[in-house]
């Protein structure tokens, strides 16, 4: 019966969750060059996006917003999975791209849409991980 | 023995299991297998805070058959830019008449190339209870990038209460998009295998 109740504790106990994400949306028209996407924005941010991998995610993609948003925890491939699902279910998404390497998710929105980082920082809490940071490009 | 000492020494004594709960509405199928059962394991997480699921047992050492309704909760998470680490409550009560049910910790802290886990669980049934902790770490040879096949070359030590050793052994990893196995042989425990998909 005590390990029950041991069981029980367990069960109802939780530990609280510190998200520290701030919100620092840019907008800019962007296209890469040598290897680099606009290094620095107009208020001094430095953007850290691979620009191959930016062009390749970007191409194709027409009167589209791109939101970089810089998360926390994303170390696993196996463990990111969840964050492209959870995007792919939003129909104003139009592609998605994790970038295991620099901790970063491009979600690319029709530009109509109105982005809104609270909501993708449930979406990414929702996997486990958190969004910290959230720049918008318009391509 | 000062405390960072008795800190290592707790950690070591502890086990883990790769990422017992899911995303927020994500599923997870596992089978498992050891010197000491089969098992396939069937999980929902509602959150990425817990999970339930089921899990039917085929328990070599008593030579039973039995399920346990299992609960995992997770403990506490810290989420960096270049790491994760992880803290998980683990339960199981087996509807049968047996009386088996068990409880246990584990967690673990990586990095794309650093891995370190760690478990401790206590199981009960009519016939003998016993523990079972391990430790395991690793690396990754290389850097994937997402949507590749991802490589972990590790080495598990385990104890369980009723064998009495430690055993060590190496453990492959791989995984790729939704499906990942692992598995790791020693001569005294035999094979030790563990497949995943999530959906």
């Amino acid at each position: 019966m005590n390990r029950l109740l041991i069981i029980g504790v367990f069960m109802i106990g939780s530990f609280a969750w510190a998200d520290h994400g701030h919100n620092n949306e840019m907008e800019m028209e962007a296209h890469s060059h040598e290897g680099h996407l606009h290094d620095t924005l107009v208020d001094g941010k430095q953007l850290d996006v691979d620009a191959d991998r930016f062009d390749k995610f970007v191409a194709g993609l027409a009167d589209t917003q791109i939101a970089i948003v810089s998360v926390n925890g994303m170390v696993c491939d196996f463990c990111a999975r969840g964050i492209e699902k959870t995007f792919a279910k939003d129909s104003s998404v139009k592609k998605i791209d994790v970038d295991l390497n620099r901790g970063k998710v491009l979600i690319a929105y029709s530009n109509e849409t109105a982005i809104d980082f609270d909501d993708i920082k449930k979406k990414i809490l929702a996997n486990g991980q958190n969004a910290t940071d959230l720049q918008i490009l318009i391509v | 023995m000062g405390i960072f000492l008795k800190c290592l020494f707790i950690f070591l004594i502890v086990t883990l299991e790769a990422r017992p709960i899911s995303y927020s509405g994500g599923s997870t199928l596992m089978s498992m297998s050891d010197n000491m059962k089969d098992s396939v394991f069937y999980h929902y997480s509602p959150t990425y805070k817990y999970s339930v699921g089921i899990e039917a047992v085929k328990d070599k050492f008593f030579n039973k058959d039995y399920s346990y309704l299992r609960f995992t909760y997770l403990l506490d998470r810290k989420n960096t830019r270049h790491s994760q680490r992880n803290l998980y409550f683990q339960s199981g009560l087996s509807p049968d008449d047996n009386g088996n049910h068990f409880f246990g910790m584990h967690g673990d802290w990586e990095t794309r190339r650093v891995f370190v886990g760690f478990g401790y669980k206590e199981s009960f049934n009519k016939f003998q209870d016993y523990t079972e902790k391990f430790i395991q770490t690793g690396f990754a040879p290389y850097i994937g990038d997402y949507g590749d096949l991802h490589t972990w070359l590790m080495v598990k030590s385990k104890h369980n209460s009723i064998k009495g050793d430690w055993s060590t052994y190496p453990v492959l990893k791989f995984f790729k998009g939704n499906f990942l196995i692992d598995f790791g042989y020693d001569k005294q425990t035999d094979w030790d295998i563990h497949l995943m998909y999530r959906f």
